[in-house]
């Protein structure tokens, strides 16, 4: 299909997902057959835009006038003029224009993109088509004699509603990963084209996926946290956790609150607190262990690392990364460190670095390498044994391809693991594959868009685990993903459990943390479970 | 009769010389476009702001071949940092030369990839030859009595041989393939195979004007009149076709996205590669205050703007729903 046939065939929908056309999954789902996907009910259909693939993560109401429409598109081509000034767009103005500039149009980033493979190579997911139908709306409606030869020059698309529509949708079927701009013999960045195409919908007409915005950045501007968490819910569960904390460790550990001048002001995703309690348990266990002078903070976002921003709005990035690190500095902390959260890292610490004059700055830290030094240091004590199982490890994106932090982490599994149980997925490190729920994904819930992300953007991290396990099948081995991202963790949970995948091959995850505390030779329970002992 | 005989072979000089200075106005005229535009796309680039931070691993500057960065280092902003630039150099150089991305990623498409532009740059490579060949001989030194002149001839002859060859096999092949492979003929435009085609007569003229003229001796002779200003030797049909073409691709040329040797260089070098941390250089600071007074005009209610009267700075240190710190409570 060709990227301008994305206006076309007005009113219907422009493919039809198939479960039989995804790519196959490795023993023993070799055989399993998908569920037909999740068609939206007809009065779901009538009010929402899904033109696209049948699929909605935006529930976008359908205009209901042709000047409502009107209006939309002028909105849209107003929101593109402004996305390509400085003014407006100086944080991403030069990748952005080089990327619009020189695509040589090659293919070769479709076959790194899993997305596009695991559909069954359905060409409205190609890292390009997007990029190229925004490109082509640029030379043709923005760019001085843009509608000159537009058929020869090969932009000739129409721009109405129905593209704008198909174009918000598709702007929320690529993870940006950036898997397709490490292949680019160009260095064209179709991840950052997404991201952009997102800041126009939400910078200008107000449109974003309801749960990175509304009950996402906007709850935790408003509320202090993405969860909805309030201050005094945080002071609350820091309380449940140093119980928790004692009954499962006999230790008590009384966590550091606001501390100032500590060494360290650990950020965490609220979600753990909320969903995975272990990790801040474990954190805090092997921080006191390791003797660190650290602290949690309970003002409002500086108990929430997350920065929803990341993926779709400049602005509530700024917002949200300012503030955190406000916080820091009124702490007087030496540094902050980021829990086990992929986007939390590459915010706070990539793209905030340039946000702000150095002076405001605090410098920031991966968990990953503290943990590390921690490893190293001798301080704490660790028996390998306490994790004699197979063990596999993911690579959240947003840490390794997109900061390059790649081996503390397998540093520190292989310290905490009897030799021969850690393997690598193929492949990994930087070229590793999204866990499918990147760029606000793992927590999108809205229309059918879950069964899109489970059964087409996850898919291929399901596959690769399943692959690392081979000939290690059997339900009764107990076998782990190591998962150091809250939101990779979620997405995880999501797939393992729909797909049944721990009662059938006994397969689970966790984070490193957890594992870690699992193997401190003075730790007398096990601190990871697994399902099947939750459900005793 | 005689008379008129002369009067026809002067107006046919006449009218020969005419064509050459037409050719040598629009052959300077390429190179005015040619050099004008690709400044200009070069300077566009260099005048943008400084953006955020976008980098992506591996950066062979770190000096960690696995993608591994200076964030693996436990208070890395204590530490000096190394980079190590002839990594950079010892990626980029076959990366340029020989196309290793589509190598190691595409190779399908590679094998038609690389002969084209190896043969571009043979070709170009060919063309400087010839530049040298004239300036010798502007200097008075000529194949016929030159070692060093005859060096640059054969030279030539080698590069352009090689680079007209390699150009028309890969160009043709890249042709073939975006017509036949659904997925480049669904990203195709009728500019895609045009462009080809331009390229495949500039490669196959060229050669022709080889085998012509097997040692460039006219071209060479064009070339030093065009240098020096001087009276232009007549050139064959074949020759000027070969030069329209030439000159009309050299002036079209930065107007397309074939340029990507500049996307790359900022691509790579200003973007992938460009993990410089803020340590408070004034320098850099003083574009980041600079940018977060820009004025801005999105348009959406959470932004905030007021059509410009906001800046970056007001926005981004506003919460448009903080609320009072008892109500937190």
């Amino acid at each position: 299909m060709r990227p301008e046939e994305i206006s076309s065939h007005r009113g219907e929908q422009l493919i039809k997902l198939k479960p039989e056309e995804l790519a196959p999954l490795p023993p023993p789902y070799d055989t399993y057959e998908d569920e037909p996907f999740v068609e939206l009910k007809e009065d779901q259909k009538a009010r929402w835009e899904h033109s696209l693939d049948g699929v909605s993560a935006l529930t976008l109401p359908k205009p209901q006038t042709t000047e409502e429409e009107q209006k939309l598109v002028e909105a849209f081509l107003r929101g593109l003029e402004k996305l390509l000034t400085r003014e407006n767009n100086w944080t991403f103005l030069q990748p952005l224009m080089l990327s619009l500039e020189y695509c040589a149009k090659c293919q070769t980033c479709g076959e790194a993109c899993p997305a596009f493979e695991m559909s069954g190579r359905k060409d409205i997911y190609r890292p390009t088509f997007r990029s190229d139908a925004l490109r082509k709306i640029i030379k043709k409606y923005l760019s001085p004699g843009g509608k000159v030869l537009a058929g020869f020059r090969g932009h000739d698309i129409d721009l109405n509603w129905e593209t704008i529509a198909r174009l918000a949708e598709l702007a929320y079927r690529c993870t940006l990963c950036r898997r397709c701009t490490s292949v680019c013999p160009v260095g064209v960045d179709n991840g950052l084209i997404t991201h952009e195409l997102r800041k126009v919908f939400s910078q200008e007409l107000g449109i974003a996926a309801a749960e990175i915005h509304e009950k996402g950045s906007v709850k935790h501007l408003q509320f202090g946290s993405s969860t909805g968490m309030v201050k005094a819910a945080i002071v609350d569960i820091i309380e449940y956790l140093e119980d928790d904390i004692e009954e499962k460790t006999g230790k008590k550990i009384k966590l550091p609150l606001n501390k100032k001048g500590a060494d360290v002001l650990l950020l965490h995703n609220a979600g753990e607190f909320m969903s995975w309690p272990e990790n801040p348990m474990a954190f805090a266990i092997l921080f006191e262990a390791a003797g660190i002078n650290w602290t949690l903070s309970t003002d409002a976002l500086g108990y929430d690392a997350v920065n929803y921003g990341l993926w779709y709005d400049d602005v509530q990035f700024s917002r949200v990364a300012v503030t955190h690190l406000q916080i820091a500095k009124e702490l007087g902390v030496k540094k902050i460190v980021i829990g086990e959260c992929g986007h939390a890292h590459k915010a706070l610490t990539v793209i905030a670095d340039r946000l702000l004059p150095g002076a405001q700055l605090v410098p920031r830290e991966s968990s990953y390498t503290l943990l590390w030094d921690i490893v190293k240091s001798g301080k704490i004590k660790f028996d390998p044994n306490k994790n004699d199982f197979p063990i596999t490890l993911h690579d959240p994106c947003n840490i390794v391809r997109l900061m390059g932090i790649v081996q503390p982490q397998r540093n520190v599994l292989k310290a905490i693991t009897p030799p021969g149980r850690f393997r690598e997925m193929t492949p990994h490190g930087v070229e590793n594959y999204c866990c499918g729920g990147g760029s606000g994904f793992a927590i999108m819930s809205s229309g059918n868009f879950p069964d899109w992300k489970l059964k087409i953007s996850g898919r291929k991290k399901l596959q690769q685990i399943l692959n690392a396990f081979q000939g290690e099948m059997d339900p009764s081995i107990k076998k782990m993903v190591c998962a150091p991202c809250s939101n990779c963790k979620g997405q995880l949970r999501d797939t393992l459990e729909t797909y049944e995948v721990f009662e059938k091959t006994g397969i689970w995850y966790t984070g490193l943390v957890e594992l870690m505390v699992n193997a401190m030779v003075d730790q007398e329970k096990p601190f990871i479970s697994w399902p099947d002992e939750e459900e005793e | 009769m005689r008379t008129r005989a002369c009067a026809e072979h002067c107006l046919r000089e006449h009218l020969e010389e005419t064509e050459m200075e037409i050719l040598r106005v629009l052959t300077y005229l390429s190179g005015v476009v040619f050099v004008v535009a690709f400044a200009v796309k070069v300077i566009k680039y260099f005048a943008m702001p400084m953006h955020v931070r976008w980098e992506l691993y591996p950066i062979p500057h770190e000096g960690k071949p696995y993608g591994g960065s200076f964030f693996e280092d436990v208070d890395y902003w204590k530490k000096t940092r190394h980079k190590d630039h002839f990594s950079q150099y010892r990626f980029m150089i076959p990366e340029i030369l020989f196309i290793r991305a589509l190598h190691e990623d595409n190779r399908p498409l590679w094998y038609w990839s690389f002969p084209f532009h190896f043969g571009l740059y043979c070709a170009l490579g060919g063309l400087v030859f010839l530049a040298i060949g004239a300036l010798l001989q502007l200097g008075g030194y000529v194949p016929s009595s030159s070692v060093l002149a005859a060096l640059a001839q054969a030279v030539t002859m080698i590069l352009a041989f090689v680079g007209f060859v390699l150009g028309t096999i890969g160009a043709v092949g890249l042709f073939v393939k975006r017509v036949i492979d659904p997925a480049l003929a669904d990203q195709s435009a009728p500019i895609d195979y045009f462009n080809l085609i331009w390229l495949v007569a500039i490669f196959v003229t060229g050669f022709l004007v080889g085998v012509t003229d097997l040692g460039f001796t006219r071209s060479r002779e064009f070339l030093a009149g065009l240098i020096s200003l001087k009276e232009l030797p007549r050139l064959g049909a074949l020759q000027v076709i070969n030069l329209l073409l030439f000159i009309g691709f050299w002036a079209y040329f930065p107007f397309t996205h074939m340029t990507h040797m500049v996307s790359k260089y900022f691509m790579w070098d200003k973007v992938k590669w460009d993990d410089d941390p803020n340590v408070g250089d004034p320098g850099v600071d003083a574009k980041i205050k600079r940018y977060l007074a820009y004025p801005v005009t999105w348009s959406a209610v959470h932004v905030g703007a007021e059509g410009g009267k906001r800046s970056w700075a007001d926005i981004a240190t506003t919460n448009p729903w903080a609320k009072p710190e008892k109500e937190q409570e």
